[in-house]
């Protein structure tokens, strides 16, 4: 009896040992990142607005017809990647580009606007009378349409618009961050 | 020496990638809507603050000089807020002789037609001013002048001068009804505009 006890203990050690030896795990690690990123697709786009001074022989005949940029929109479109992506708008006045020199008194050859951009129902907004950038807004990830809506047209002195062409121009700046 | 050289290459090339992430992690993009218009050129004269000048009664009715053009003071008429929102323009004076209604020959010794003077101020440096030159009969009752260029977009009041009321020959006056017509025009200089 006690030799077959024996027999059995070895039997035992003899099947754990392969047993021991067989296992063993590598670990391949892969690391990547996405950096935060913001990008226009379509950059770029174009209000002609035509006359801007009323016509007629009123008293107003020849002021800001601010029916010409109040309610004028344009889509831009874009997106940004990372979670605290903001957008900033700065509207550049609308300035005679034929006259450059001062106005006499009674005119103007400047008309500022507010420009509004909106993306992923977020709105930023900037007034022309104020030189640089309005506030950024956090839009955060998004794809799609940034519109560009002008209001509350007017013209410095409320005065009499110089003949000439007029150019300004609307930057909305998407800033990528995490 | 070629070995160092072309490890410290590869380091530099190492370097370059890195540095590209850390831009593109500080990404922005910039999207443009340009405003394009046009104000066209326009000038405009205020309304009248007279539309009709009445001289009444121009003959004299007593003295040397009964039956003859009396002495008849200056005509003022404003044209308030007139302007020209571009450099170059210049007022025109047209005026046209008062001359009776009666269209029957005039007889010798009389004049059915008075002459006077307009003259269009506050615009260009010197007035703009138009002298008729009727017959005693009303013919060639008109005249016209165009003055200085005003070299600057501007808005005023353009002030209309009636003044130097004559008859031809001093000639005694028909009796009648007499109208006359000054035509002020602001516009472009010859020459002139933007």
């Amino acid at each position: 009896m006690r030799k077959l006890i024996l027999a059995s203990a070895v039997l035992a050690a003899a099947t754990a040992t392969p047993v021991l030896a067989q296992t063993t795990t590598g670990t391949v690690t892969i690391d990547g990142s996405v950096a935060p990123r913001c990008l226009f697709t379509t950059s770029n786009a174009v209000i002609n607005a035509g006359e801007l001074a009323l016509s007629g022989t009123g008293a107003s005949a020849g002021k800001l017809d601010a029916s010409k940029l109040d309610g004028q929109s344009r889509t831009l479109v874009g997106w940004c990647n990372g979670t605290a992506s903001s957008m900033s708008v700065e509207a550049l006045p609308v300035v005679n580009t034929t006259v450059t020199s001062a106005p006499p008194a009674g005119f103007d050859r400047v008309v500022n606007y507010t420009a509004t951009a909106t993306a992923n129902s977020v709105n930023a907004a900037d007034s022309s009378i104020v030189a640089g950038a309005g506030s950024p807004s956090t839009v955060g990830l998004f794809t799609g349409n940034v519109t560009v809506t002008l209001s509350g047209s007017s013209t410095p002195g409320a005065g009499l618009l110089i003949a000439g062409a007029y150019q300004g121009e609307t930057r909305v700046t998407l800033a990528a961050a995490n | 020496m070629k070995a160092l050289m072309i490890t410290i290459a590869a380091a530099a090339a190492a370097m370059v990638p890195g540095s590209a992430m850390a831009q593109a992690a500080s990404d922005t993009s910039t999207g443009q809507v340009v405003v394009n218009g046009n104000v066209a050129r326009l000038c405009i004269l205020g309304a009248p603050s007279r539309s009709t000048v009445d001289l009444g009664q121009m003959a004299a009715t007593s003295g040397t000089r009964v039956g003859r053009i009396a002495v008849l003071g200056d005509q003022s008429v404003t044209l308030p807020n007139s302007f020209c929102n571009f450099a170059g323009s210049a007022l025109t004076v047209q005026v046209t002789a008062l001359v009776s209604t009666d269209a029957s020959p005039v007889q010798p010794g009389f004049a059915k037609a008075v002459n006077y003077t307009a003259s269009a101020s506050n615009w260009a440096l010197s007035p703009t001013a138009a002298t008729s030159a009727a017959s005693a009969s009303g013919a060639t009752p008109t005249a016209t002048s165009t003055g200085a260029t005003q070299p600057a977009p501007k808005i005023a009041d353009v002030n209309v001068t009636l003044s130097g009321f004559t008859a031809p020959s001093d000639a005694l006056l028909t009796a009648g009804t007499y109208n006359g017509l000054v035509v002020v025009t602001l516009g472009p200089a010859v020459g002139g505009g933007l």
